[in-house]
Parts: structure tokens; sequence; C-alpha cells
């Protein structure tokens, strides 16, 4: 079961066909259908994610047609004018797209027609037909009005006025239902029986960001592919700097001439449309590749495009020295991880927490964000420190000790250090809520023996341990 | 061992601050004996009383309390904690915050430095020194020290200048030093600097540098521990309610929480350690304390003078009007019963000094029917002598013999509680009036103190640690009805979740330590508070949602404990019915009667009572009343005041109902010769007898709250003060659940002087049912006044009773279908919505058979009332043809379309579909005007082939998702011949059919019930030949979980259960969910039944909702 916030009122938008059997629809208020099957399993719906599954199975139906287009969140049309051939014909073509499609898992419904809106109505009440042009109109004429898929308001006003099937709205007069529900509705309805077209708005994956060449002659040198890189890169760039962006994620296409496909990615820690770079860039994600690019009989297209773009500034006015600086080290970064993996290449980020060893994160350096919360100094002008310059990943115990005199001593790897000076405590709990039972609270001490040293211990636990967490210098 | 007071106490009514309670603070500080404890929170006085009334009980080493607040600025000023010392500085405290609470949204607060200054007078200041973490967290971006410059002494309230408004307080030591010197010379020896040892690291160091600054600025070093919670185990709340208030989880939180758990009450001893090099800022606090002098019991109240006239003592005005109205009652002649008992009434009100405020209620009725609002009083005082000849309420007292004596105690010296219900509709102008009668500073609203429930902490301290909203949606909806004490376990394993798993746990554990903390104020719905001084030099009053509202920071057991005076305005949906059937049956009718005058006890009224006729009869008209009117046989009115009360918790958890339902029948049957047994103490003979004046009027079962209290008196033995904490206890259950202390108190002494434990047992487990619903007789015998007039109404008046409950709607029980159904089977004749005869109100029209009930276009979903108007306004001699009307009426197309789907034009054209086709017709509203009127001309002639007919099923359906209700037929009808060839039975063969046999029933969901926690639940069906009630035990209740929760029809198998007194129930064995037959209702033949699962799908949302939804109670 998926739900999704609709509303402000959590509601299913997705539903397995055996609660569909238990009366669960979709559109249901979750806490009804809890309200009636408390049992009942969900996950937050994932809008994005859907989305990129449908860009998936799009980019998979490439390979019938190059007119591939969205319908509605759930729906694809492929204009297969021309193409159906190369497949065995129309039937042939449709089973094996349902076909293959539900080999991979997934539920299916398809239909072929002479029009989009006729298609998409015998896709959901006739599965697998495909209808001859002509026939539309007979075939279509049972189906109930809801095949035409108007909005819900006309499809009321029919089914209200006892216009129930598509033949029975197909028998009124075109001017009685102009007047009423306007020309947009009729077009429609002759499109659903066979008449007229409507061309498909073919799926542009953000045409803007995205550039291809086609080669007459498949084409299979390094040297070749490297020059095409770099022209698309150059084509892509013009195209993002009249847009105030750069891309952050880059993917190259290369279709080869039997039908396979590679997509090859890479990433940049900041926005980038630097032609040379992006070349440089692929060039060492190419030479890395475990899997290396196999050309085959040769490359047919190739198709670069920007899948994540940044706002980026101009770098005309990039005079600034440090940010010059900036640029090389964001550059450096990227370098490093196309080369070594971007797992591999960390920065520090700081860590809001009060528990010392937890201060700080080492993060990928690509990724690593300018937090809104910045080292901060927690330090007093003309103050001592309050967290020592050496932190030790493995606590050292320390023990205390009073001689006769009264004077305190630590003793630490087998030496005695006299204390001169000893500040504290600062207390330090534990947080409770990472631990079944919360380590101890730890009471922090600032201490300076004799000779001028600083060491951070800490107290903890009942009798009380002591430990040596670290040296100010 | 030292002495030692804690000054800065936040407990939390400073929302989402402090993780304690005040009483828990006020525990705490008994037992650790600090000399005092200062409850200052955060701008606000909203926790004091609480606090108040914790230490009042405390018997061994009782703190004093201090009572202040903690002063936050708004301009960068650091906390400063104020404490009046006497009672005008206390008044100037409430003023200082309702000035800031004026000028800031509801809830919050706005305080400059220069407001200070303006009210410091009288004062104790602590400045409290900035606590290092503070610095912390602040951002870098500019800010502005507190502004020296801007005292402005001309208004009262007054606007903060917007550059006034700066961060949180970063100050340094000298900053502070000059603040202190600053200040000094406003407040000479009234101020401090207060510090505390926050385990930073640097704590000593930074102690002397604060002396430092004490010393240079000659102010007194106050030592305090900025306590947050009373004992350190509350950290972990503490953290909980910071990321609430924060909007984060706790794994994002990091240093907005606190980094240990220091900020807890200390002891003394432990207090003078950390105060070692200091010992003068502890020696401080004794000598602080010792400065104040004021006190809560400082607060005399005292009433408005406004009513009495110059000249005369409150009393005599009474006096003088009691006896005027008793005069005019009794046309004169005042019998000598009433007259004894009101000169005994109103001596006691002599003693109690509490004239004035009958006088305030008697004002404020007498108002309400000169504007002819009807009112009634109920209440403890409201069923006394006086105020019946007052006319507060129309409950002859005489007639009941209720004794005020019972409700109004002597001893406690409070004053009476009376409450007055106005119509619905109308309640506002009597709000307005006193507001214009008694002044905006005299008169505001409480407070209601909105608490974490259940399902709310649960769901806030979900996402604090980071479960997803489906987690603790799942949590939550485990927890029937918003009320209860605690998550169970069991719960959270309802919800198919893991008890054990530890984030669940320790988010359940957390939600229930939250359950019962205060969240914020909101204003009670009608509860006044008027005093004759400022109301806000008593109680800072602030700003409620509505423009021109005020309410003050206390609800009603902070004013209980006070004894201050309230007046309950409430809104009662039944008055606005009643009235406006009175108002029909004058006009049409021309018989003339108010809530005084309808003939008292008229033996048909009770007649069609017991027959359970009592569908939209107020208070009696739930399933459960239905079916205990049969058993009662109300005969006359106190019968009817048994009636109300005894459908209640209280009695239910006692297990009371039974056993008076069993002695009634006894008492009936041996024709009131049947003498009963009274429990008795056995084992103190000479009391034998002491329950009989207790219990006589209920047959020696105790059902009514008065005389729980009355047992826990006689036969516990309970002193006053005990009782008054039982019943303070009973009153405040949800908030501190201390009532179990008496349990033992109570069953205990009841049983050692030789009561059966099962009695006392009950009896108890009764009270505890009153306290989540208490209904003492005084409101009963109003409320059952009320039963009467309508049940009167609906006998004599049925068509004006469902006109009226139709025009109140939304109210009551049961939807518009059942009134309508009920109206038509008392023969009324109901139309149609018509636009030729509608109006908006459901309205009556007179036909040679009588009065017919018009629905009106109230009735219509979606139509709205300015339309109707419209269309009214343009109607003349009425409309001929529906292009007429649109050219005639300049409505929007959805409202043709509307009215067309209502079938509205029946007068002009008798088939719907050919209207609904030409009114989607009418020219759009975006259309060009100019255009429009031509289009629509240009329009009129259309040859179009005539649509298919709509069947009558079809029809059915579309009324009621247009009216909720369908004259045609019930749907049900269309399924008899299916059902009937299942052997299905119509509800009226179920309600025919002889006890425990066995039969199936099916029908649409009226409503579905669980009530309390027993498991039960009930079912009401419905067919077109009436309805079934339907019991579904617990253990069935799981198995058909999904069928009772989600099926608009049910089929339900199982067997007859039928009572000697004829109430009929169907005992399911098995359910059915039929709903999809709905479906079948609007399908034609012409589309083929393969399509329909899938159609069914892409269906219209109007059509999801194809039969009325169910109202469902838990």
């Amino acid at each position: 079961m998926v739900v999704a916030k609709v509303d402000n009122a959590l509601r299913l938008s997705a539903v397995e066909r055996k609660a569909t059997a238990l009366g669960l629809a979709i559109g249901q208020p979750l806490a009804n259908a809890r309200a009636t099957l408390p049992a009942l399993k969900v996950v937050a719906a994932n809008e994005p994610d859907d989305l990129k599954l449908l860009t998936r199975i799009a980019d998979w139906c490439d390979r019938f047609t190059p007119h591939v287009a969205f319908d509605g969140p759930r729906g694809l049309l492929l204009d297969v004018t021309g193409a159906a051939h190369l497949f065995g014909g129309e039937q042939a073509l449709l089973n094996r797209i349902r076909e293959s499609l539900k080999a991979q898992g997934f539920a299916v419904r398809g239909a072929m027609a002479g029009t989009a809106v006729a298609a998409r109505a015998f896709a959901r009440y006739r599965d697998g037909a495909v209808i001859a042009p002509g026939e539309e109109a007979e075939t279509i004429a049972p189906l109930p009005v809801a095949a035409l898929n108007l909005d819900h308001i006309t499809t009321h006003a029919f089914r209200r006025a006892g216009l129930k099937t598509v033949g029975q709205v197909a028998s009124r007069k075109r001017t009685e239902m102009t007047a009423r529900f306007g020309a947009g509705m009729v077009a429609i309805l002759d499109q659903a029986l066979g008449h007229g077209t409507q061309p498909l708005s073919p799926r542009l994956p953000r045409a803007l960001y995205w550039k291809e060449q086609n080669f007459a002659e498949p084409i299979a040198t390094e040297e070749v592919i490297r020059a095409t890189l770099k022209s698309l890169a150059a084509a892509l760039a013009s195209v993002l700097e009249k847009r105030g962006e750069g891309a952050r994620r880059l993917e190259a296409v290369f279709f080869r001439a039997d039908g396979a496909l590679r997509r090859i990615a890479i990433e940049m820690g900041v926005p980038t449309r630097e032609p040379a770079v992006i070349e440089r860039l692929f060039r060492e994600k190419l030479e890395t590749l475990a899997d290396p690019l196999d050309p085959g009989f040769g490359f047919d297209l190739i198709r670069l495009s920007a899948s994540r773009v940044e706002r980026a500034q101009g770098e005309v006015a990039d005079f600034d020295v440090s940010i010059n600086e900036k640029a090389d080290i964001s550059f450096l970064v990227d370098r490093l991880a196309t080369r070594f993996g971007s797992q591999r290449i960390l920065a520090f980020q700081p860590n809001d927490t009060h528990i010392p060893e937890a201060a700080w994160l080492a993060v990928p350096a690509q990724y690593a964000q300018p937090t809104k919360l910045m080292w901060k100094k927690i330090r007093e002008p003309g103050d001592a420190p309050r967290r020592p310059l050496r932190l030790f990943t493995r606590l050292e115990p320390v023990t205390l000790l009073a001689t006769a005199s009264g004077a305190q001593h630590l003793r630490w790897r087998k030496v005695q250090h006299a204390v001169a000076h000893c500040e504290g405590p600062e207390r330090i709990a534990m947080e409770w809520w990472r631990h079944e039972t919360p380590p101890p609270e730890r009471d922090y001490f600032r201490v300076e023996d004799g000779e001028g040293r600083r060491y951070w211990l800490y107290r903890a636990g009942v009798p009380p341990q002591w430990f040596l967490h670290g040296i100010f210098a | 061992m030292k002495a030692y007071a804690e000054i800065a106490v936040t407990t939390n009514y400073s929302f989402l601050r402090g993780a304690s309670h005040p009483w828990e603070f006020a525990g705490m500080a008994a037992k650790l004996r600090l000399a005092a404890i200062g409850i200052a929170d955060r701008n606000t006085l909203a926790g004091i009383v609480r606090a108040y009334a914790a230490v009042q009980v405390i018997k061994e080493n009782r703190p004093r309390l201090l009572v202040g607040a903690r002063l936050v600025f708004v301009d960068g000023t650091p906390d400063i904690l104020a404490y009046p010392t006497d009672r005008t500085a206390y008044g100037r405290l409430c003023r200082l915050l309702s000035a800031g609470k004026l000028r800031a949204p509801k809830g919050e607060c706005h305080l400059a430095l220069y407001d200070l200054l303006k009210w410091q007078e009288g004062l104790l200041l602590v400045v409290m020194a900035p606590r290092p973490e503070q610095k912390e967290r602040v951002d870098d971006s500019p800010r502005n020290f507190w502004n020296k410059n801007l005292a402005r002494e001309d208004e009262e309230v007054g606007e903060l200048p917007e550059e006034i408004h700066a961060n949180a307080p970063q100050v340094s030591s000298e900053e502070t030093q000059s603040l202190l010197e600053k200040l000094l010379g406003a407040a000479p020896g009234r101020l401090w600097l207060g510090v505390s040892m926050p385990h930073k690291c640097d704590d000593r160091r930074r102690l002397r540098e604060w002396q430092r600054v004490a010393r240079a600025a000659a102010v007194p070093l106050l030592a305090t521990n900025d306590v947050l919670y009373h004992s350190p185990e509350r950290r972990e709340l503490q953290d909980v309610v910071t990321c609430i208030r924060e909007h984060v989880t706790l794994n994002e939180a990091g240093r907005l929480l606190e980094a240990n758990a220091e900020q807890h009450l200390k002891s003394p001893d432990d207090m003078a350690e950390l105060f070692n090099e200091t010992p003068d800022a502890i020696a401080e606090t004794i000598r602080f304390a010792g400065r104040i002098s004021f006190s809560l019991d400082q607060l005399k109240y005292n009433y408005p003078d406004e009513p009495i006239p110059k000249g005369k003592t409150a009393q005599e005005h009474l006096e003088e009007i009691t006896w005027q109205g008793a005069a005019s009652r009794y046309g004169g002649v005042i019998p000598d019963k009433l007259r004894a008992t009101l000169e005994k009434e109103l001596a006691l009100i002599a003693r109690m000094d509490i004239a004035p405020y009958f006088l305030t209620v008697h004002d404020i009725v007498s108002y309400a029917r000169s504007q002819n609002i009807l009112c009634q009083g109920r209440g403890s005082a409201a069923n006394s002598a006086v105020c019946y000849v007052l006319g507060i309420t129309a409950v002859d007292p005489m007639q009941i013999d209720l004794l005020f004596e019972r409700f109004v105690s002597e001893e406690r010296k409070e004053p009476p509680d009376i409450d007055v219900d106005f119509e619905h509709e109308r309640r506002e102008e009597v709000i307005q009036h006193i507001y214009k009668r008694y002044g905006h500073h005299n008169a505001a609203l409480t407070a209601t103190v909105i608490c974490y429930r259940p399902r709310s902490a649960i769901r806030e301290t979900g996402k604090v640690f980071g479960l997803t909203e489906d987690v603790t949606a799942n949590l939550a909806s485990g927890v029937w009805g918003s009320w209860g004490s605690e998550l169970k376990e069991g719960q959270v394993r309802q919800g198919r979740l893991d008890p054990f798993n530890r984030v669940i746990k320790r988010a359940v554990e957390a939600a229930n330590l939250l359950i019962t903390f205060p969240r914020h104020l909101s204003q009670h719905v009608g509860g006044f508070v008027l005093t004759r001084d400022r109301l806000d030099e008593i109680v800072p009053v602030g700003p409620a949602t509505m423009e021109d509202r005020h309410f003050i920071e206390w609800d009603k057991d902070d004013i209980d404990t006070l004894r201050m005076m309230k007046v309950d305005v409430l809104a009662l949906g039944m008055l606005t019915c009643i009235r406006k059937a009175f108002d029909l049956i004058r006009i049409h009718k021309g018989e003339s009667w108010d809530l005084a005058t309808v003939k008292r006890e008229d033996p048909r009224v009770y007649d069609m009572l017991q027959k359970a006729d009592a569908i939209g009869v107020f208070q009696v008209e739930s399933r459960a009343q239905m079916s205990m009117l049969p058993r009662l046989q109300p005969r006359e009115f106190y019968d009817l005041v048994i009636e109300v009360a005894i459908v209640r918790p209280g009695p239910i958890q006692g297990g009371m109902v039974h056993p008076y339902l069993q002695r009634r029948k006894e008492h009936r049957e041996s024709k009131g010769t049947k003498k009963f047994e009274y429990s008795s103490p056995l084992l103190d003979p000479q009391a034998k007898d002491e329950l009989i004046p207790v219990l006589d009027k209920t047959m020696g079962v105790p059902l009514f709250q008065e005389q729980a209290m009355k047992l826990a008196i006689v036969a516990a033995k309970f002193t006053p003060d005990e009782a008054n904490g039982l019943r303070r206890a009973m009153a405040t259950f949800h908030h501190v659940g201390t009532i179990n202390n008496f349990k033992e108190k109570f069953v205990g002494r009841m049983v050692d002087r030789g009561y059966e434990r099962e009695f006392a047992e009950r009896c108890f487990k009764q009270i505890e049912g009153f306290g989540s619903y208490g209904f003492p007789e005084s409101h009963a015998a109003s409320f059952a006044h009320l039963v009467y007039i309508s049940a009167w109404i609906k006998k004599f008046h049925p068509d004006a009773f469902a006109c009226a409950l139709l025009n109140s709607q939304p109210m009551g029980f049961y939807a518009p279908a059942e009134i309508v159904r009920d109206a038509r089977e008392h023969e009324v004749e109901v139309r149609h919505v018509d636009v030729n005869f509608s109006d908006w109100d459901n309205t009556l029209e007179p036909y040679e058979g009588g009065l017919a009930l018009r629905l009106g276009f109230r009735q219509v979903s979606g139509f709205r009332e300015d339309w109707a108007k419209t269309l009214l306004a343009a109607r003349a001699n009425g409309y001929r043809a529906v292009s007429e009307v649109a050219r005639r009426v300049r409505l929007p197309k959805r409202a043709f379309i509307i009215l067309a789907e209502a079938d509205s034009f029946q007068s002009i054209s008798m088939d719907r579909r050919e209207i609904l086709w030409a009114v989607r017709r009418i020219a759009d509203d975006d259309a060009l005007p100019l255009f429009a009127a031509q289009y629509v001309e240009e329009q009129s002639e259309e040859e179009i082939a005539p649509l298919p007919l709509m069947p009558l099923s079809e029809h059915v359906l579309a009324d009621y998702q247009m009216l909720r209700l369908s004259l045609r037929a019930h749907l049900m009808f269309f399924l008899r011949d299916l059902f009937r060839s299942e052997g299905v039975w119509d509800c009226a063969e179920i309600s025919g059919a002889k006890d425990s046999t066995p039969a199936s029933c099916a029908g649409i969901v009226l409503v579905r019930q669980m009530p309390g926690d027993s498991g039960v639940v009930f079912i009401t069906l419905s067919d077109e030949a009436g309805i079934a009630n339907v019991v579904v035990w617990p253990k069935l209740v799981e198995t058909f979980r999904r069928e009772i929760m989600g099926g608009r029809l049910l089929l339900v198998e199982g067997r007859v259960q039928r009572s000697p007194e004829g109430v009929v129930h169907l005992v399911a064995e098995c359910i059915f969910d039929r709903s999809h037959e709905l479906e079948h209702l609007s399908e034609d033949v012409t589309e083929a039944p393969s399509f329909r699962a899938q159609a069914a799908r892409h269906r219209h949302p109007r059509n999801v909702r194809t039969v009325p939804k169910s109202r469902d109670f838990h």
C-alpha cells in the first residue's frame, strides 16, 4: 500500500490487487483504511522516484520508437508510425512491449489505435487490443464515458444525463455538446472515434540540457569519442551559460549500433560548464572504468545530458583570488573523486552535539556543504580554549593521586605529573536516546602540570574512573 | 542544614520549556525542605494557582510559595525575575504582563525594558546573569542592546517600535553592570543579580566575575539553580519538549539541548556546596523571600456592583426582585411552601454574602429575555427557588424538591455555580452585551488549558524521536477516543508495532509523561469572570483569536481555587431549535409558548416517550437513551431527570443502572407498595438508616454526583476537608489523577463500618465515572426540562419540530434523512426543494391537509445562502422556465447545475435529465457580461433528441448525493428483492420478532458507537421499513472489524433479543459488507458487467458518496 499526503491528510495513492479485493481504493484516507484493516502495511509515496522509474521505462521504450511521451503519472504513449514493421507487425510489437515489461515485474495494460485518445481508452478497457484504423468508432462505442478520460465534471454530466457509453455520447449532435462542454471536448470525442489527430508532445527529458550527435557511420575510436564529448559539452555549456546554470551531474549515453546502451555519469562538487573540465573528468572516468566501454561495432549515437544543474555565477568577475583558490580545490576534489571514488575523498564538517568526540564528521568532500552551523568560537577573547587541540581516539586511563602534602599528581603512561592548576568540572551527559542504558555522564577538567603541559581529563562512573581525552599543547 | 529558597523555577506553564508540573515542584520543595519556592514562568502567571493549590495541601515542611514571573524581553535585555512584595505590586505585575500580551499575537508577550521601568514599583527584581551557553547559540547577525531611551509614558499598551526587537540576550559583564546601575536608580534596594552554576568548567571563575560586577554595582548576589524540572530524571522529557518547541528531532537538536541534567531542584546542602565561595548568595535567598509579603490569598474577589440601584445593598435589591418575581410567577399569591423556601434561601444567601452573584446572572438573563433569546440556567444554584422566581430557570423547585443547601456548601464559602445555556446562534449577542455592560477591564473569558492528550502526545514525541508520520499515526490511531491517561502496551501492539523496540518504547514513555502537560492556553467557550476592580490587576489578560475578545490566564479550576465568581455563558443547539419551533408555531398556528408556559406533565408526552418515539428529542434521542426509555417508563418529570442522568459513565461504571431498573420494576409491579432495603453499616447499628435520606429519591441506588458525595460524608465519614479534596479530585480528574488517593479511604472506611465491599467499590467506581463526565442532579433537572419541552413540541407540533430541527443543524444525533423520515412517519407531508417554493431555511407551507414541510436550499449540498437570497428576490410570481430563471437571476453557472442536480425545478418541468442537460448550456460565468445576456437569448432555440429516461434508483441516488435524503424511496427498496431472495428480513420484521429468533437483516449504517471502554459496538441500520439496532460483542468486533468500520451497507446475521419491555436488538453473529450492492443502483444495463471493476476506480468523487456518511461516536 502506498500513501501520500493530499490536502493535509494521508491518503492511499496506490493499492495492490489483494487490497482492492478487500475494498480499499485509491484516494481513501489512510485513517479509514486503518480502521478497517489495522494490519495494513504502507509505504510513503515517492513521486520523484515514481517519475524516475517511468522515465527509465520510457528510456527503455526508446528502442521501439523515438517518439515516446508521458501520459499522466503512470502512462506512456508511443507513436509507432513507421516502426511497427521492424518488430514483426503491430500486434507483435504491442505484445513484445507488454510481455517484456511484464517479465520485468510491471503490471501492464496496453493497446494500439489510430489516435492517442483511442489508444488510451482501449489500453484501460481492452488490454492487448490492436484496433485497425477506421474501426475505432465501432469498438469504442460500448465503453463507458470514463474511457474518454474527460474531466470529472464532464464525465459526471454525461452520466447524469443518461449518456453512459461513448456510443451514446457520440450519438448526440456536435453543436449540442459544443454549447455545453466546449469545442475541446468534441475534439477529444472525435479523436476517440478515430478522426483527426493530435500530435504527441514527445518526452523531452530537459531538452535544454541535452545534446546528442548521430553518426552515419558508427564510431569506435577513443579520440573520436572524446572529441564528440567535448563538442557536445561545448554545445551544452552555451545553453547552461544562457540560463546562468552549471551542471552538478552529467551523463553520457552511448547507443551501440546493435541496440545495447551504456551510460557513464560524472559528478562535480560545484556547478560546472567548462567544456575542458568536463572533457577531462570524462577522460579520467573512462580510463578508470572497471568495465571498460566496449564500442563493439561502434556507436551510432552519443548523447550528453545534464541530469542535475544548479545556479552558477559567471566566471567573468572571478578576480578574487580566494574564489579561484576555492575553485581550484573543488576541481582537485572532483578529479580525485572521479578517480578514486567520491567515498574516499573526505572533508571535515562540524556536527552539532555536546559530545566532544562526535563534534565533527568526515563526509565525502564533494558533498560537504557549507553548513549554517560553522565551527563556532566557544572561546572568549583572552580565555583558554575549551576543547583540546588534540583529541585522542582511544581514551587513556589515568590515575589521580594525592600526596601526603595534599598536592595532586596525575599518573599517565606510568609517568607522574604534578598538578599545578585544575579547573572544572564541565559536566556533559551522554545522548540518552542513542543508548539502551546511557553511559554515565562525564565531568571534564582542564589540568595544567608543573611544566605547563595542559591536559583534558574526565571522570565518569561509580566509583569514578579517570581518563585522558586530549591534550591542549 | 543550610536554609535555601529557590527563586528561579520554570514550570511546564512556560509552555514547552519546563518539564515538570507546578505540583511536582511543590512536592519536591517540601521533600528537600526548601524554605521557599519561587515560581517564575516566562511572562505568565498561568501556573501559579496550580502551585498554590499544591502547596496548600502539603502537610510537612510546607515551603512558602513566592509568586512571580520571569520577564523575557524582546529588546535584548537579559531575563529579569519579578516578584511582587504586596498586593498592589502584584497588580502592577499583572498590568505589565497584560500590556505585553495585548500588543503581541495570541500566546505571546512582547516586553521591553521601559515597560518594566514603568511598572516596577514594589517589585523585587532579579537580573539573571546570562549563562554561557546562551552565547554559543546566537548567530552573528547584528543585534542591538536594550534600548535605553525609548521610555514612553503616554499610552497604556502601545506598540513597540520595530527597531527595538533584538536577538536573544547576549550580554557582557560590563553591559550587565550598566543595566544593574540603571535599574538600581529606579528600584533601590529591590534589585539582585541572580547567578547559577551550570557546570560549564569555568563556573567558579564566572562566579567570581559576577561577584565583582555585583559588588561594583552595589547589588547583592542571589544564588539560583535556574530550575527547569523537579528531579534529574526529567532531563529526558526536557530534551523532548525542547525538540517539540524547536521543531527538530533529537538527533538534529545538538546544542539546543542542555549539556547535562543539572537544572533540577537541589537541596540546600547541595546548593551551599556549589556556592561555597559565596555563602552570602545562599543566605540572600532567605532574605529575599523574607521581603515578600504577598500571597495569593490576598486576592480579594469583589463582585461587580453594576446591577444594584444606588442606596441599596445587593441583598436588599435581591430580596426585592425575588418577591416581585415570586408574586408575578404565582399571580400575586405566593404559596406558603414557596415563601418558606425563599426565606430560607435568602437567609443563606445573606450569610454567604453572594447576593451580587444572583443579581449578575439575573441581569444577563434579563437581557437575553429582552432580546427574545431563549436561555436556561443550570448548575448547583440554578435550581433554587430564587432562580426560579427570577426566571433564570424554568424548573419549578417545588415540583422536584431539590434542596438548595445541598448544592451550596456554606463551609466552603465559595460562590455558587450557575451555567446559563443560550441559543447557540445568538449567544454572541449576549457576550457582546456583557462586554458592553461591564467593560473590557472588568469582564473577560476564562482560559482553557489545552493539555497534551494521548494522540497529540504520541504524535509530537514520535516526531521528536524521528519516527515517521505513518508510525506515529498508527500509534495514535490505537487510541480510541481522545481522552485517556496513558498509552498502554496493548495499544502499541494493536498498532502492529513492537512495544519493545527501543525507540518506540522511549517515545511511548515520553508521551506518557507528556500527557496532561499544558500545551497552550485557549479561551474557554463561555466562562466569564466579572469583577468590580480592574481584572487586569488580578490576573494578566491577553487577547483571544477573535477580535475584541480577551481571556485571563487562569482556567476554571484556578478560579475555583481562588474562589472567584464565574458565569458560564454557554451555547445550546436545542434552545435554538426550540425557539425556532415556537416561532413557527406562533406564525402558522397562532399559539404563543415559551419555556415556562408549556403545559406540564401532559401524560400524552410521557406516553410517546415510553414508546421510545424520541428521534430529535433533546438528550434522550441517542440509542442508549432510546432503549432506556421503555425500561424506565417515565411518567413524571423526575423520571426524566433520572433518565438524563442514568445513561452516563458514572452510573454505568458503577454498575448502578441495572439495580435501579430492577427496583423500579418491582416498585411498578407492586404498585408502589414494596419497601426496599438500603445498604447499611452492619457494624454501626445506630446508623442503620443513615442512607435513607441520601438515597430515597432513587430507591436506594445512588445515581447522582451529589449522592456520591453525600455517601462519602455519611457512609465513609469523610471530613468536610476530605470531601472537598475528593470533589476537587473529581473535577480535575483529567489533569492530575489524584482521585486514586481517595479510593483506599473511601472503600476502606465503608468496609470498616460494615458495608459490603462490593457496594463500596461500585460507589467509588461511580465517582471515578463522574470524574470523566460529571452530571449532577441539578444539571439533569435543567436538561430534563428541555427534554420535556422538546418532546412536547414533537408530540403536538411534529411539523414545526422537524422543520426547526432541520434548520438548527448540525446538532443532535440523527442525520436529516432520519429526521425527515421520522416526520413523515408522524404524518407530516414533506415536499422537495423547489426554485418556486423553497427558502434558504426549511419552511412550513399550508395546504388543505394542514402544514407541509418544504425543504429549503440549506439542505442542498454546495448551495449558498446568498444564492438562495438572489433567487428569492427575483422570484416574484414564480419562474416558468429554466431559461427564464437564468435570464432573471444572476447566479454562477455552478449554482444552476446544483439546482438541477438537486431536482429543484420540479414545478417547472418533471424531467430531471432534461433540466440538467439544459442548464449546462447556460453561459459560463467568465463570458463577457455584455454578451452573456445575448447568448442566453440566442440559445433559447434548440432541437434535441430526448435523453434516456432516468430510472428511479438513479433518482434516489442523485437525491442522496445532493440532499443526503430522498423523498422518493429508500435505497434499500431497490435491493429488497435481492435480499428477500436471500431470506433477509427488513427492520420492521426484526422489531416484531420474538425473543431469540435467528434472523438476518440488511441496511444502511446510520450510526456506529463504541461507548466507553466496553468494547461493544452498537450499529444502527436503516431500511425502507424502519431501523434496527445491532449489538456486536467485543469478541466479534475484532473478527469483523473491517466490515464494521468500513461498510456502508451491512448484512447482519444473528439472533433477536427482545426484552420484556419490548426493546429489540439484533445480536450479531456474522457480518457481511454488502456496500458494493449500492453500486449496482447507478449502473445501467448498457454497461457490460466486465467493466465494472475498472469503472469503479475512476468514478466521480461525488459518486463515491452514494450514501450519507454514518455518524460515528467513539
